[in-house]
This record gives structure tokens, C-alpha cells and sequence, in this order.
């Protein structure tokens, strides 16, 4: 067997894939990746080695007879995944952290030092598997459909692939929670975390104030206006609206209305009726293939949200960086800055992200 | 697989001569020593033998020793109490501190700096352990309160000239707090000879209990408490006793110093060899304030052509080795040492990895621990 560097975030999937790879009679070792600090007064307490999560993962460890280190990537997450975070807001976008943390910091950072401490594969605890063929490996759907967390992993770099494990892509939560429970893992009962790790109020726009600082053209306050122009209202901040959302848009329509745009350039937030939330043209950057590059003309399945269903897709043209899909049937509330992921089956083709 | 502890600078074994000493302080003689009846009064002259025997083995009077909980509880006390006690109302005081200073002087003094209670000052040290006096000077008038210069570095084993700072600071009408957490017991320290204002050490660094620490005030000298609510070690440090912990303190602090000669020679022996056969198989080693002089027990080494010193210690442990960066304080920590900085600048390209001895280091533990620095630097070592 060999020897496997476990990401461990302290969170219960992670602390049964250690424990699955323990079973399997993998040497294993477990490490905490510290990506931010909770506390906003750093100028004091330079170092916090407190956080929740890396005091659950040693207690995980120390169960299971491992050994396990902190990884401090603070300064790179910050640069890749946090100002990323905050300048896809500023620019009127709605950004996934956690496919830019996978794509750019994690699994990148996990690979150099399992090098340096002499691991052959790197393990984490994602809804995801993995198949080795003689075509090569695979990404795919993880097996329990409610879990699955392909969707986040589009980014990694298809040579990285064959080097990875991935124990509970294989199990359902439910047998996860068991199997943590069985172990008498202090984390088998934790809830699940929904936010974003840096974001641990939900309060995202607190973040942006923070970043941003109090005068900023995404902060200030703009005009709600319908597709044509016509002026319906105000907004304190086009940062705080996401395409899809109802939210804060005030009342008084005829119909429901929704946020069908953002418009950095001019502080506007464009609203529209359900109808218009609906297009059937996407377009994507940032592209990255964990298969050969797709062909114009390829019928593809597209997943354009966590947890929304892959649908129909035909590839338009993949040139200069950018691919244009066409919709089959025309999908709700499309988000520049969310990713599109692009699927044959269960299997990951790769992805990019919505302009 | 064999394991080699090799990290006595972080934190040593209690010793089993002091868990001896300690033990009927938890259990027989548990009284309070503040308490009237004879279970109190047993306490308190439990307590009070231990600070005999400390002010002793210090070369103090026992009126000189509080008790406090532990090394950074004692800087803090030093650094903010003392600054605080020199401080008038027509000038804002000045606390200089060595830049090599141990992150609870440090820290204290940059706090007192920020909230406007005092000026911090940083006095530049070179790797041969000069301080730059001249340049922290300008502008004084007068307001000198305090100065911290440690009596032994603690990622380096550097030894500062306390003698020169106390000199200096009696020229300017200041006082000196001296952190002496990884000298006494390995070098002759005297704080009476040393005629330093307050000294700290702290029982977990020579084989006693964790969490005791002592504040040495000389006479005469103030220094404001940081907590309140009783009336314990003269209202310097309110709060019932930790009995067992002085006791413990007291006999490891008494057994080092009076080992002192022996047990500094055997360390030094271990901590040469060490360094021989590392310097012997790494090319560009650099042996961090390796011609100034040190204490006994530290070994700094300055690594060439490794890029990543945290997975350098997570290799070093899963070989069965315990070192540490420069300090212990900041585990996964990926920013540099403050030390190694001032010391050798900020653009130093070598990572730093500290190896300690202590009273139970052996031969071959010194031996397996070179090897293994050296294997696992061959291993990911640039270009190897």
C-alpha cells in the first residue's frame, strides 16, 4: 500500500475518507489546510491556530492513529480564491470560491508538499470518483446524486487526475455519517457547512465593505432598471444582486421581477419578468478539459449550478479561450462568474467560467 | 519505528526528581496558602521554601520572587507593568526591545505602541549578538523607561550582551527586563551580579511543570499588576498559589543550576556533535549565529535549496524527529522567522529548522537526529 496525504477539513467526509484509506492499509497522513483566520484583529495575534476545523481534524487524527499537520496557504488563498472572490462581485459577477479554490490552491498546494513528504496519491473527502482505464482516468459523478460535488472540481488539471482518491465518491452521506458513527469520529453528527468557509456569517456583502473599503463604485447606491431602460427603482449596491434573485428589488411590479443583469459600468441592476430570466446562448472562459477539447457540433450535457441538472448543450465553437454552447431548452437565470460544467454521462468533460 | 525528541527549546520532560518533589502538594499539603489554619500554613511555607530556593539558585532575595503562570505571563508583566510603573504624565515613555526579542516582549511592546502608552523602539542585533544601541538613541530625552534584551535568543541560542544594555540603560535612567527562559541552567546567570531590574524564566524549559513561571523584581524596582483580585506574590500576580507548580519550578530551577557545569559541558558536547556531522554532509549549511557565543543546547540551522521549511519539519516527523522552525509558538505558520530576519535580513534564502537537547538526550539520539536532517534535506533538496 502506499502512502496518502488526506485533506482534512474537519468537516465528517473527510474524516471517513481518512478513515477509509486507514482501513484499506494505506499509510496515511492527515493535514488541515489553514486558508483565512476568523478573527478580523490580526495585528496582534499574528497566528491563529485555533480554527474549529483544524482542532476537529486532530481529534480525527489522534482517533484514528495518524499523523496530521497544518498547512498554512493563508497568503494563497487569499491572492487566488479571496480577492478573486471580491473582484468577480465588484465587476457585477457572482463567483464560485470554492471551484477557484480547487482549480487554483488546494489540490495544486496538496500535490507539492504530498512531493515533499514523499506521497504517491492525495486523497479528499468529494462526492466524486475516479476511473482508470487504458483511455486514461476519469472524473466522475459521485454515486449519491444529492452529494455529488463534480461540479466544484471541473478546474483540476487533467495529469493530476490519475493521483488522486476520492473514498466516499463511492458511499451515499447517510453511509458516510454511519461509517463516522461507527468509528466514534467526533465529527460524525457535525452539520453540514452550506456557506462559504471565509464567509462564515453568510454575510458576504460585510466582506466586500471590508475589502473594498466604505467608497466603492460596487458599494454605492444605482438604478433598478427594466431591459429598456425605463427606471423602476434603486438598489444600494449593485454587489449585494446575483442574476435569478428577487430579493431587495422592492415592490410594486405587476409580476414577479428578477435580476436578469448587472451592470457594472453604470451601477445598474436590470430586472425583468420570468420570461426574460431565461436564455438559451452561454458562453464560457477559463476553460480547462479533463478529456480531449470538445469539437464544435459535440452534444454535450451542460450543469450550469451546483445542484441544478446537467441539460442538453451543443457545442457552437470552442476559439481564442472562449466556447459558446447552444441550449437544448432554455435554462433560468444563467450567472456570468458561476461555471459551466460540461458532462458525457457521469463523467467530467471539464468547464469554464460564464462570461 | 524509533522516535528521537530533539525539541528541548519547545518544551522539555518534567523531570522525575521534580514530579517527586511536586506530588504532595496535590494531594496531602493541598491547603491554601492564604488560609489561616494549619492546612493553609503548611502551603504557605511550602510556597515559601520554594521561593528560597529559587531566589537562591538565582542569586536573589526570596522578597524578589514572584510566581507567576509561566514564561509569556512573566514578559507581559515585565514589558507592559514595568513600562507602565516608569511612565510620568508630562512624557510618553519609551520601551526599547531587542529585535530579537521572544513574541511576549515583542508583542507587549508594540500593544503599549499602538494604544499610545508608550514609544517601542527596536534595537537591531547582529549574528554575532552586538546590539545597535546607536541606533535607537535619537530623541530620547529622557523618556527611556524600559528596556528588554533577552539573555539568550530562543530559535538561535544567541547569547546577548545584558551586561551592555544594563549599562546603557543606567546611563539613561530606564530600567532592564532581561527574558532569561532558555539561559538559566545552561549558562552561569547571577541577577544580582547581572544588576538587572526584572528577570523572567519559566519551569518547562529545564524539566519542570509546564505553566510556572517566575518575575524576578529586583527591590526597589516597580511594576504594575495586569490582573487583580487578591492580594498574591505582593499584588503582582493575584490568585491562589499553584503550590505543586512553584515547588516543582523551584527544583528544577535549583537541580539545573546546581547540574549547571556538567550537565552544560555534556550539551555542548551533544549540540557540537550534532552540528559536526550535519556541516560535514550539507554543502552551504550555514549554522545560524554559529561563531557568536551561544547557549549550549540549541542548534539553528540555515538549510540551502529547500523551498517549502514547514513540509521540511512534517518530513523530519514522519522520520521520527522532533525540531521546529525557529520557535514552536507558530505551528503551520508559513510566514518566516522575525528573528532569523533581523538577524540575517529579510531576503535570507535559506529555511531555518531548530534542534534542541536536553538532560535526556542521548548519543545516538543526537547521531539519528543529524541523519535524518540530513536525509530528508538530500530528499528535497533543489536539483538532488
Amino acid at each position: 500500500m502506499s502512502r496518502v496525504l488526506v485533506a482534512m477539513s474537519g468537516g465528517v467526509d473527510s474524516s471517513v475518507a481518512a478513515a477509509l484509506l486507514v482501513d484499506e492499509g494505506h499509510e496515511v497522513i492527515g493535514v488541515t489546510m489553514k486558508t483565512f483566520c476568523y478573527s478580523d484583529i490580526p495585528a496582534h495575534g499574528k497566528t491563529c491556530c485555533g480554527l474549529d476545523g483544524i482542532m476537529d481534524a486532530k481529534r480525527v487524527a489522534s482517533t484514528l492513529g495518524i499523523p496530521h499537520y497544518v498547512f498554512d496557504v493563508e497568503e494563497d488563498f487569499t491572492r487566488d480564491v479571496i480577492d478573486d472572490f471580491v473582484s468577480e462581485y465588484a465587476r457585477g459577477r457572482t463567483p464560485n470560491p470554492c471551484v477557484r479554490c480547487n482549480s487554483n490552491t488546494k489540490f495544486r498546494d496538496l500535490l507539492a508538499r504530498g512531493h515533499a513528504l514523499g506521497c504517491d496519491r492525495i486523497a479528499t473527502g468529494h462526492y466524486v470518483r475516479v476511473t482508470h482505464s487504458d483511455e486514461g482516468t476519469a472524473l466522475l459523478r459521485g454515486l449519491d446524486d444529492g452529494k455529488d460535488q463534480s461540479y466544484f472540481l471541473w478546474g483540476l488539471p487533467q495529469e493530476m487526475l490519475p493521483k488522486l482518491l476520492f473514498p466516499v465518491g463511492e458511499l451515499t452521506k447517510s453511509k458516510v455519517r454511519e461509517r463516522a458513527r461507527t468509528l466514534e469520529l467526533t465529527t460524525a453528527d457535525k452539520p453540514e457547512s452550506q456557506e462559504i468557509c471565509f464567509v462564515p456569517t453568510g454575510d458576504y456583502r460585510d466582506l466586500l465593505r471590508k475589502r473594498l473599503g466604505p467608497v466603492h463604485p460596487a458599494l454605492e447606491p444605482g438604478t433598478i432598471v427594466r431591459a429598456d431602460g425605463t427606471l423602476v427603482g434603486e438598489h444600494s449596491g449593485f454587489a449585494g444582486f446575483t442574476v435569478g434573485q428577487r430579493r431587495g428589488l422592492g415592490g410594486g411590479f405587476p409580476e414577479p421581477m428578477f435580476v436578469i443583469e448587472v451592470r457594472p459600468e453604470t451601477k445598474e441592476v436590470v430586472v425583468g419578468t420570468r420570461d426574460e430570466l431565461f436564455g438559451s446562448a452561454v458562453a464560457v472562459r477559463e476553460l480547462n478539459w479533463l478529456t480531449d477539447t470538445p469539437s464544435p457540433g459535440d452534444a454535450v450535457r451542460v450543469q450550469l449550478r451546483y445542484r441544478a441538472p446537467a441539460v442538453q448543450a451543443t457545442v457552437v465553437d470552442v476559439t481564442g479561450g472562449e466556447m459558446r454552447l447552444a441550449l437544448g431548452d432554455a435554462q433560468r437565470a444563467i450567472t456570468p462568474g458561476q461555471s459551466a460544467v460540461l458532462f458525457n454521462g457521469d463523467r467530467v468533460l471539464g468547464g469554464g467560467r460564464i462570461v | 519505528m524509533s522516535t528521537v525528541y530533539l525539541d528541548h527549546a519547545a518544551t522539555t520532560p518534567v523531570r522525575d526528581d521534580v514530579i517527586a518533589v511536586m506530588e504532595p502538594y496535590m494531594s496531602v499539603t493541598f491547603g491554601n496558602p492564604s488560609s489561616t489554619h494549619r492546612w493553609g500554613q503548611d502551603a504557605s511555607a511550602a510556597l515559601e521554601d520554594a521561593r528560597a530556593k529559587l531566589a537562591t539558585a538565582i542569586g536573589a532575595h526570596p522578597s524578589e520572587v514572584r510566581f507567576v503562570r509561566g514564561g509569556t505571563e512573566s514578559d507581559n508583566l515585565a514589558v507592559i507593568g514595568g513600562a507602565r510603573a516608569m511612565s510620568t504624565p508630562e512624557a510618553r515613555p519609551v520601551v526599547l526591545v531587542s529585535a530579537i526579542e521572544h513574541s511576549a516582549v515583542l508583542e507587549p511592546a508594540e500593544w503599549l505602541h499602538d494604544r499610545g502608552e508608550a514609544e517601542a523602539r527596536v534595537i537591531p542585533v547582529s549574528s554575532d549578538g552586538q546590539l545597535d544601541l546607536a541606533a535607537v538613541t535619537g530623541g530620547l530625552n529622557e523618556r527611556a523607561a524600559l528596556v528588554s534584551v533577552m539573555w539568550a535568543n530562543n530559535e538561535t541560542g544567541l547569547l546577548l550582551p545584558v551586561a551592555d544594555a544594563v549599562a546603557w540603560a543606567s546611563g539613561l535612567g530606564a530600567i532592564v527586563h532581561t527574558d532569561a527562559s532558555q539561559a538559566l541552567g545552561k549558562v552561569p546567570l547571577d541577577v544580582a551580579d547581572s544588576d538587572v531590574d526584572l528577570l523572567t524564566a519559566t519551569g518547562h524549559k529545564l524539566g519542570g511543570p509546564r505553566g510556572c513561571g517566575v518575575l524576578y523584581v529586583k527591590d526597589g524596582v516597580e511594576v504594575e499588576p495586569l490582573i487583580f483580585g487578591g492580594g498574591q506574590e505582593r499584588a503582582l500576580r493575584p490568585g491562589t498559589e499553584d503550590v505543586a507548580g512553584a515547588v516543582g519550578l523551584a527544583e528544577a530551577i535549583h537541580l539545573a543550576v546546581a547540574e549547571l557545569e556538567t550537565s552544560a559541558t555534556r550539551l555542548r558536547s551533544l549540540r557540537d556533535r550534532m552540528e559536526a556531522r550535519l556541516v560535514d554532509r550539507i554543502p552551504g549549511l550555514r549554522v545560524n549565529c554559529g561563531n557568536a557565543p551561544r547557549t549550549p543546547h540549541i542548534l539553528s540551522l540555515g538549510l540551502p535549496g529547500i523551498d517549502d521549511g514547514a513540509a521540511f519539519l512534517m518530513a523530519l516527523d514522519l522520520e521520527g524527529v522532533a525540531a521546529s522552525g525557529g520557535s514552536a509558538c507558530h505551528s503551520g505558520a508559513a510566514a518566516g522567522s522575525h528573528v532569523i530576519e533581523a538577524l540575517y535580513g529579510s531576503n535570507d534564502p535559506l529555511i531555518t529548522v531548530r534542534l534542541s537537547v536536553g538532560h535526556d538526550t542521548t548519543e545516538s539520539d543526537v547521531a539519528r537526529g543529524a541523519d535524518a536532517v540530513g536525509t530528508v534535506w538530500a530528499r528535497m533538496s533543489r536539483g538532488a
